[in-house]
């Protein structure tokens, strides 16, 4: 094994799930179907995808949580059926939401009681504590039932338990779900610190700019498979250097724009959408100024409502992609 | 070494404790539940015209009682709370296995049902006047050790089913009553019938009840109590072993199911 933090071949994992008591029905639910990547020492991976796609799943597997139906999984080099106990030890990990923390007990017992788990000396754990509640944004509020925390504190005070051990590499799944989002960008800078600190970090999201923003490489993943992996400027260009226009026009001259647009299918990829008595055309194009003459005489007679002209952001690539694997 | 490990064990009795609601219900149900029990048990007894010998089954019954149910009500509320809070897996995660914290959180649990046998023995001993002259002291004192032992050992072994699923966790709220007949917890074993008795010779507290049970009635430590014991010990250990076994097997049947995330 080479000097991979995390090595994956051709995952896959099957829940089998039975119901009923009396006839016991089986059903088996494909939730990773064939993943393979690997993730560099100090490398910040994203794992994006939609909900149900696979990515908790997958992290649980990757944190010894869930054992794979098949496949290979070596951790800092590790493999992860043979060497649970020694991969515990080095890897932290926070799931998302709400759950994962005595909510009667105070934060700074929260934390007492994994270092605990950890085996680390009281010395050591004391010190530790005040640290994390620093670097987490914390302190002063470390006595206070976890109870009485927002989602945000929470999560951070996740972070903060998954840290304790000072572990080399660290799975997030959804960090920031359910922040506010000042919330989230107070998180989003403390993982940034734990990357140059030298960390490697696996993070799980669904936000399309949270994973550009922090990620060095993305694996889009869609119905339990990788279904585009890069960095994400090279996702970008993947795409095109394409322009989006998008149109607001009311029910009246929606056909007729549309005649106009048909003209142009060459040049791009038009898809309407309606909501609340506006349609919205959104334009995919290389060609921009040709659509814009094209709109110059809606525009005049003021039957658009409303017009955006941009270029392709991630999120329209993440779009794109987890709609081209629909059809 | 040793300091670490009473650490771990402080610290996680700590917070079991404190994630329970301390209320009037958990008071009744450690102190005044097995009192009540000893209590009618005793007015019953003497109404049948029995003496003061026959009277050590409501000594320590209602407080056997309150011991086991205390113990299968902590230990499926411990268990069941940490699911809720998402908390087990955490703990399955790290490298302290769960079976350690599960033996640590039983243990604190059988300790706390000592309340319950306290409360029992004090109503039989100022309410009822149970003549303590021809108690066998230590007699009692190790049949009440290997009693906790057992107590242990089956709380262990019950924890794996709670783990495993939701669904085998509900065998042991189905358990409780069973147990606390077939072992003979308020009144002598031989009136149950043969079978019933050969069901329950598994259960190590049957045997250390009984010993303990002969020993406040005056009895010497004699042969017959020594073999008690030795059953009481060897059976503790047998679940030990199959709880150290099962242990395995649960940990893989979790990871294969995803079951410790579900609530
Ligand atoms: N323990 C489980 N038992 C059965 N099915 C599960 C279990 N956990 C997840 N699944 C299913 O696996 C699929 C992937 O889920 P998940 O990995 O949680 O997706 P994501 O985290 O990307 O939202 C979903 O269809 C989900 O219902
Ligand atoms: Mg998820």
């Amino acid at each position: 094994m080479g000097s991979f933090a995390i090595e994956t071949r051709s995952l896959s994992k099957t829940f089998v799930t039975k119901r009923g008591f009396w006839r016991r029905k089986t059903k088996s639910t494909l939730a990773v179907e064939d993943i393979s990547f690997n993730v560099n020492q100090g490398e910040l991976f994203g794992i994006l995808g939609p909900n149900g796609a696979g990515k908790t799943t997958t992290v649980k597997m990757l944190s010894t949580l869930l054992l794979p139906t098949s496949g290979s999984i070596s951790i800092l080099g590790l493999d992860i059926l043979k060497n649970t106990l020694e991969i515990r030890k080095r890897i932290g990990f926070t799931f998302g939401g709400a759950r994962g923390l005595y909510g009667r007990l105070s934060a700074r017992d929260n934390l007492r009681y994994f270092a605990e788990l950890y085996g680390l000396a009281p010395e050591i754990t004391r010190k530790r504590i005040v640290e994390l509640l620093e670097m987490v944004g914390l302190t002063g509020r470390e006595e206070d039932r976890v109870e009485t925390f927002s989602s945000g504190m929470q999560q951070r005070l996740h972070l903060a338990r998954a840290l304790l051990h000072n572990p080399e590499l660290i799975f997030l799944d959804e960090p920031t779900v359910g922040i506010d989002p000042v919330g989230a960008r107070e998180l989003r800078a403390a993982i940034k610190t734990l990357i140059a600190r030298g960390k490697t970090i696996l993070l799980t999201t669904h936000y399309m700019a949270e994973a550009e923003e922090l990620c060095d490489r993305i694996a889009i993943v869609n119905k339990g498979n990788i279904v585009a992996m890069d960095t994400p400027s090279s996702l970008k260009v993947r795409i095109g250097r394409e322009t989006v226009i998008e149109v607001d026009v009311d029910q009246q001259n929606l056909e007729s724009l549309k005649i106009q647009l048909v003209k142009l299918d060459h040049l791009s990829k038009v898809e309407y959408s309606a909501e609340k008595l506006i349609n919205r055309i959104s334009i995919h194009t290389s060609e921009p100024e040709n659509i814009l003459r094209l709109l110059g005489p809606f525009l005049q007679a003021k039957s658009i409502q409303g017009l955006e002209v941009r270029n392709q952001t991630m999120e329209d690539v993440y779009v794109a992609i987890i709609q081209g694997e629909k059809k | 070494m040793i300091l670490d490990q009473l650490r771990l064990v402080s610290r996680q009795v700590n917070v079991q404790l404190r994630m329970r609601t301390f209320n009037w219900y958990t008071v009744a149900l450690f102190f005044l539940q097995p009192a009540v029990f000893s209590a009618v048990g005793m007015i019953l007894s003497r109404a049948a015209g029995n003496q003061a010998p026959d009277l050590v089954y409501t000594v320590i019954g209602g407080g056997i009682m309150g011991m086991w149910s205390g113990l299968v009500f902590s230990s499926t509320y411990d268990i069941r709370s940490d699911r809720r809070e998402g908390t087990l897996e955490l703990i399955v995660g790290s490298p302290t296995s769960l079976r350690k914290v599960e033996a640590i959180r039983t243990f604190s649990n059988v300790m706390a049902g000592l309340v319950s046998l306290l409360a029992a023995f004090l109503a039989a001993v100022f309410i009822f006047k149970y003549p303590l002259q021809q108690v066998n002291v230590p007699g009692v004192l190790i049949s009440l050790i290997l009693l906790l032992f057992g107590l242990w050992s089956l709380g262990v072994f019950l924890a794996n089913f709670l783990v495993w699923s939701r669904l085998s966790g509900s065998l042991v709220d189905f358990l409780e009553l069973p147990v606390a007949v077939l072992c003979g917890f308020m009144y002598p074993i031989q009136i149950l019938p043969n079978w019933m008795q050969g069901i329950s010779a598994i259960f190590p507290i049957r045997w250390a009840l009984q010993a303990m049970q002969a020993s406040l009635q005056g009895s010497e430590i004699n042969g017959i109590i020594w073999q008690k014991w030795g059953l009481a010990l060897a059976i503790s250990l047998v679940f030990w072993s199959i709880s150290l076994w099962l242990d395995r097997k649960v940990h893989n049947m979790i990871r294969l199911t995803g079951e410790l995330s579900s609530i």
